[in-house]
């Protein structure tokens, strides 16, 4: 049953970097003032759908593992995606990818990650920090979203929104296609040829398609570093500054490739060959430190065929969750924002 | 807009993906006025247009990206609806007016670059600072963090190579220049500019509304401040 008391996660031994995100603040872009958001949308999608969230909805995202947090106020509809950790509820193992009830002063402990980089937590009812430019997410070189603008740390409370009134089917456990293959040894990365596909040669285009990249330990939430052979030798044509997105994959000189994430720039100068497609920037995301990645080029409808079947996959969950009669379901578009 | 650099962006007019939710529109390849004037003119036109799908319109030097939702619509019809679009736009006698606004902003012209920018380009400080103070800016654009303006075109006898080993931090209000630009620090970031000065002018505040003082397309005036503080 909903109740109307307040309720807050209560942050007991933060983890190294633990934000709020959600699926980004857009049209801002020509401010310098990137999207942001999950790192792994499909994983933070995947964890609201679970609670019976918007799918967008605000939700605390761990960079590594770690930390200890105590709801306080009420029980609360959860579930963890994303990362495979190692977690307990009052020491008990809490299993990922499904929604499950936890009372009020459940203290919830993240040990390491098994595998992947980033890991969600959706309470039902919302993370309920303000929205700042159209997004409650935090992006950290502005200070801004978020708690504070920054990462979480020992003592800080986060606001939860009210439990919604007609909760989803609870122990909903989320369906194969929703879960990312997780990374290597065999993961690969689907992408497009970029705005600069033609200034790479084919031995160019063979080089960044046939090698197995590692990610390199400066990876994160602004791009991903990829060590490996270098693309190219020599220098590629200089180009003025151009607008650029998550998924850019950049040749700076040196020839070993950067890709944009949640953070990075709006307008780079490096060039940019390929880009990955969006249904597959999470699953690149939650390849950490260390993990080899290798690249496979697909066309942009395709890219947009695996995107918009991703989200139906999300969609027919969510439907799943609320049974066809609920009455609180509308549409798929209002879920969507 | 002169009509040479119209007919030049409507000759290097290409569009082209990036990436499966947004589209580069290429004017040109150079840093210059003139093309990046027909930038904003499109930005402009394409935001008044409220298409349905676009989510987001970047201005950049000589080209802009327009980002969608690829959930409502596909890249072929978005690319076709573009290039109709930002070539009607060229080719219409009167660009869209766009509402652009003149800054004044003061100076304390004690950057810890100044000196060495004046010895680098064989001028004493005093001229490095009335060089500075010269021309009417234009934002280009902004980037690289929130409120970042790119002021152009700096003096030629101002102009030098980036720093070869970029600062990890520079202050917020720092006023640098590089190659033929200048820009004011809106936050503590990594830079490798060369700091002439300092203001106490933030381009960028997140609770402000807007949230950011400079728009691309704007007008920067530099001026010594009054009194040091």
């Amino acid at each position: 049953m909903p109740e109307d008391q307040t309720a807050v996660l209560s942050v007991l031994a933060p983890p190294s970097l633990l934000t709020v995100q959600d699926l980004g603040r857009s049209g801002h872009r020509a401010l310098g003032l990137p999207a942001g958001g999950a790192m792994d949308p499909w994983a933070l999608r995947a964890a609201n759908t679970l609670v019976g969230n918007a799918e967008g909805s605000a939700a605390l995202e761990w960079a590594t593992g770690g930390g200890l947090l105590r709801l306080e106020g009420r029980s609360a509809l959860i579930a963890l995606t994303g990362a495979d950790a190692e977690a307990t509820v009052d020491g008990a193992p809490l299993p990922l990818d499904r929604s499950i009830r936890v009372p009020a002063g459940a203290r919830l402990r993240i040990q390491g990650l098994r595998r992947g980089q980033f890991l969600y937590l959706a309470v039902a009812g919302g993370v309920d920090v303000p929205v700042v430019l159209g997004g409650r997410g935090s992006y950290l070189p502005a200070g801004l979203g978020g708690v504070a603008g920054r990462s979480l740390r020992g003592g800080d409370l986060v606001p939860l929104g009210a439990e919604p009134a007609n909760l989803p089917t609870t122990g909903v456990i989320l369906p194969g296609d929703l879960r990312d293959p997780l990374p290597p040894p065999q993961g690969s990365v689907r992408v497009m040829a970029g705005p600069h596909g033609e200034l790479l040669d084919t031995e160019g285009w063979e080089r960044l398609l046939g090698t197995t990249f590692t990610v390199a330990v400066t990876a994160d939430r602004t791009g991903y570093r990829l060590s490996g052979p270098p693309v190219v030798t020599g220098r590629l044509a200089s180009l003025p500054s151009e607008p650029t997105c998550p998924g850019a994959l950049q040749l700076p000189p040196g020839g070993q490739p950067i890709v944009l994430m949640a953070d990075g720039p709006t307008v780079g100068g490096y060039p940019t060959p390929a880009v990955v497609c969006a249904a597959d920037l999470g699953r690149l995301a939650q390849c950490a430190p260390g993990t080899t990645v290798r690249f496979v080029l697909i066309d942009v409808p395709e890219a947009q065929r695996l995107y918009r079947r991703r989200r139906v996959a999300i969609d027919t969950l969510d439907r799943i969750i609320r049974g066809p009669t609920s009455p609180t379901y509308s549409s798929s578009a209002e879920q969507m924002r | 807009m002169a009509p040479p650099a119209r007919t030049a962006a409507l000759s290097a007019l290409s569009l082209v993906p990036l990436g499966d939710a947004a589209v580069t529109i290429v004017l040109g390849q150079g840093i210059d006025l003139d093309t990046n004037s027909l930038v904003h003119a499109v930005v402009a036109a394409v935001r008044a247009a409220a298409l349905p799908w676009v989510l987001d319109v970047v201005p950049a030097y000589a080209s802009l990206a327009v980002h969608y939702d690829p959930l409502h619509t596909d890249h072929v019809t978005v690319m076709a609806a573009l290039e109709t679009f930002t070539r009607a736009t060229l080719e219409s006698s009167e660009l869209h007016q766009r509402d652009v606004r003149e800054h004044l902003i003061q100076v304390r012209y004690d950057g810890m670059d100044l000196d060495a920018v004046a010895a680098t380009t064989g001028l004493d400080p005093e001229q490095v600072v009335a060089l500075h103070c010269e021309p009417l800016y234009t934002v280009y654009m902004l980037g690289f963090v929130p409120g970042f303006a790119y002021l152009g075109d700096l003096h030629p006898a101002l102009v030098l190579e980036r720093r070869a080993e970029p600062r990890a931090s520079v202050a917020p209000g720092s006023v640098a220049i590089a190659g033929r630009q200048s820009a004011i620090y809106p936050l503590r970031t990594p830079g490798g500019w060369h700091i002439i000065g300092n203001t106490v002018f933030r381009p960028f505040d997140a609770g402000a509304t807007p949230p950011c003082r400079l728009a691309a397309g704007d007008f920067v005036r530099f001026i010594p401040a009054k009194s040091r503080t």
